[in-house]
């Protein structure tokens, strides 16, 4: 069972999955093909290939984000502790036989979570206003069609093309739902934030959300946080769209900060290969260009819309604060 | 109005002292009427709901928890939406509905000990009390209100994986009743809701009060407080300091204060003051900002605060706000914890509350100023970057820490409320 081979298969096979559902899946995968033995065993298994899969990804924060949720839900049915409040006892077998019969069940519980955003989301999408979005988030379109959905309400997007593959596919969709899309370059951002008070509201989704609230998304998010602040005109508030299963246990403490927190990306500040291109070894491991990352501190981040509601960065901390 | 219609004319104490003698749907049409006509304003409104609220519980019939809790959401609502300009009336609506998720729990764990074995017991989860809730101690499925338009909510990070059947959707009619699990007797658990309705009414008429002690903390001998348009809570603050420290107050106020003809705003405060041994300086709207830099800090109240730290405030506080922040001198704000509000408001300039614009131009001028719209800004929103120190009646709060007390005070279900009545 080559455990990177199912996550990248299951990652191509469904539009829909999330990186961290995508790890989860995969873990999962992995208990069904390991033959049944002590608690101990499974995890210290699950420990290994947890660490394999993370190895074989240049970015592994949102894999992280996944695998620590499976392996503490793990984790805690050994310690016969409930995971959710919610839940009934279950002993090490039961649980690894919840998580083998209810895959479906899971991937369509992240699914939904896009719905909840949605619901939570579109309150903030006001009529007669417009939204900058960003990005190719899935839970951002989401909102968006949600809010359109809404006939009292009716408002533009201006659509930050930045280079995400999936902005094509999310403007399309948002055009198809009626709304009027216009696109924008990433240099043209400022331009367009500057006094202009019909931009109520700027709207990204994130790979990943760090325990301290801040989150690390595509190359480009920080910019445009810092300007939604920073340009003089009338208050605009930035929202990130994130399913709770993103959150991460993780700081960012200085800078580099992305570096620190364990993403391979290349560092220019160092002017170390100029003019080179790194290829080879070094090239595979490293953070293609067009998914470089970038980190967005929290105090430019109104607050993150998820599935259990719209949580402020200060909120996020002691969601993640007791893992084992 | 006529002195024969004032007799007749509705109070909100008349209304209390009736609430007897007429029937519940006919006081509770009262109170909205009050509400609509913002005869009941303020912090009045607290009050008034969870009197209204108790009436719901102690006369209404109903046979189970979820019948209960269906009722007090739907008058609930209709209060909250007779005033959207008052968000306590929303508050008080999510500290009842928890109040007697609390009480239903509690009824249901104490059978659940009796019949259950020890071992049970063991399955008590160590982690952080913002996670679970005490009901989760007992392995019995957990409780999903099934009122249709009912969000809920849960907040553990591993809904994703659980093994129980929490159904985060919004609009998912399918969901256990609570009542399921345990027939709760309900002559027993209405008076216990009674009793815990009564403690928040407690609260609410007691949080000025519990303010006001740490007065002699927050004010330093030889101060310059500024009190931005003082209510009742600043002016019991400022008199609870008088009594300990020499201090001078400058109390502002803009052109709105309607006093008696020739007295200068705050009069009796003043008087008050004045006779504890307090210098007093009256500040006009325009002084403000001559003032500033002479202030020590500044302090006002706010009719609610919001998840991200945000206020809704008289107008004029913004002003006080603002120029306080030119100058460097932190903001003190006063406001007792169930004016917390769990939700983040989706639009600052929907607070904008606008009022009676006779205060500033009276109509007799109409043909002269014809020219002109005037506004009257009643109440605003104040962004959380402006507020240094929250004065609650749980002591003094800064913005990192509203999110734990919000969690403490209202139960994940009822956060959901919001959507339900549409608060911005």
């Amino acid at each position: 069972y080559s455990i990177v081979r199912a996550y990248h298969e299951l990652l191509a096979s469904d539009p829909e999955i999330t990186m961290p559902v995508a790890a989860i899946e995969s873990l999962i995968e992995l208990l069904r093909a390991t033959p049944a033995s002590t608690a101990m065993e499974t995890v210290e298994v699950v420990k290994k290939e947890k660490a394999r899969l993370l190895d074989s990804a240049p970015n592994p924060l949102p894999l992280l984000a996944g695998a620590d949720l499976f392996e503490q839900y793990l984790l805690r049915s050994l310690r016969g502790q409930t995971a959710a409040a919610a839940d009934p006892v279950l002993g090490f077998d039961e649980t690894r036989q919840h998580l083998l019969h209810n895959k479906l069940l899971f991937a369509q519980r992240a699914k939904a979570a896009r719905d909840n955003i949605a619901t939570w989301g579109s309150r903030y999408v006001l009529d007669g206003r417009v939204v900058m979005a960003a990005g190719g988030s899935r839970a951002v379109t989401k909102i968006l069609l949600r809010a359109a959905a809404d006939t009292t309400k009716h408002f533009k997007v201006i659509y930050v093309m930045d280079g995400s593959p999936r902005c094509e596919s999310s403007v399309a969709a948002l055009r198809a739902a009626g709304l009027d899309v216009e696109i924008v370059g990433p240099h043209k951002v400022a331009y367009m934030l500057k006094d202009n008070s019909q931009i109520n509201l700027v709207l990204v989704g994130t790979e990943v959300v760090l325990q301290n609230g801040g989150i690390i998304s595509r190359m480009g998010t920080y910019q445009l946080a810092s300007l939604t602040k920073l340009v003089k005109g009338s208050l605009k508030r930035f929202y990130v769209a994130a399913e709770t299963h993103k959150i991460v246990r993780k700081t960012a403490l200085a800078h580099p900060q992305v570096l620190r927190v364990g993403v391979k990306q290349k560092d220019i500040s160092k002017f170390a290969n100029l003019g080179r291109d790194i290829d080879g070894e070094a090239a595979r491991d490293m953070v293609p260009d067009q998914e470089e990352v970038d980190y967005t501190d929290p105090e430019f981040i109104d607050g993150i819309i998820t599935e259990q509601g719209v949580k402020m960065t200060t909120q996020i901390w002691e969601m993640v604060d007791d893992y084992i | 109005m006529a002195p024969s219609q004032a007799a007749y004319a509705p109070s909100l104490e008349k209304l209390l002292k009736s609430l007897k003698s007429k029937s519940l749907e006919a006081s509770i049409e009262d109170l909205i009427f009050l509400l609509k006509r913002r005869q009941v304003s303020g912090d009045e409104c607290a009050n008034a709901t969870a009197h209204m609220l108790l009436q719901v519980v102690a006369r209404s019939k109903w046979h189970d928890v979820d019948q209960l809790l269906s009722r007090i959401q739907s008058t609930g609502s209709r209060l909250a939406q007779a005033a959207p300009h008052e968000p306590v009336i929303g508050n008080i609506v999510r500290r009842v509905l928890g109040l007697i998720r609390d009480e239903a729990s509690e009824d249901r764990n104490a059978d659940e000990f009796m019949s259950e074995s020890v071992s049970d017991l063991q399955s008590l989860p160590p982690s952080a009390p913002s996670h679970t809730r005490p009901t989760g101690a007992t392995p019995v499925r957990p409780a999903l209100v099934p009122t249709a338009t009912s969000l809920a909510v849960s907040k553990s990070m591993f809904n994703l994986l659980s093994a129980a059947e929490t159904a985060d959707s919004p609009m998912t009619g399918a969901s256990t009743p609570i009542s399921q699990a345990q027939p709760t007797s309900a002559h027993a658990l209405r008076s216990e809701v009674i009793d815990g309705i009564e403690e928040i009414m407690d609260e609410i008429s007691q949080a000025d009060d519990q303010i006001a002690g740490f007065a002699d903390i927050q004010v330093h001998p030889g101060d310059f407080i500024l009190a931005m348009l003082p209510s009742p809570a600043v002016e019991r603050f400022l008199l609870k300091a008088a009594a300990k420290r020499r201090f001078t107050a400058l109390l502002a106020s803009n052109g709105s204060y309607i006093s008696a003809v020739g007295e200068a705003p705050y009069a009796a405060l003043r008087k008050k003051l004045n006779a504890a041994g307090v210098n007093t300086v009256n500040l006009a709207s325009n002084g403000l900002l001559a003032y500033m830099p002479r202030a020590n800090k500044v302090i006002f109240g706010a009719k609610a605060v919001y998840q991200s730290g945000g206020l809704l405030v008289d107008s004029a506080c913004c002003i006080a706000a603002r120029a306080a922040q030119e100058y460097s001198k932190p903001v003190i704000v006063l406001s007792g914890v169930y004016k917390f509000c769990p939700f983040d408001p989706s639009e600052e300039v929907s607070k904008v509350d606008l009022g009676n614009p006779m205060t500033y131009v009276s109509y007799g001028d109409g043909p002269a100023v014809d020219a002109l719209e005037v506004e009257n800004a009643v109440a605003e929103y104040l962004p959380p970057e402006l507020v240094d120190v929250y004065l609650t009646n749980l002591g003094p709060q800064t913005r990192d820490h509203l999110g734990s007390i919000i969690s403490d005070h209202y139960k994940p279900e009822d956060m959901g409320l919001s959507l339900l009545i549409n608060e911005a």
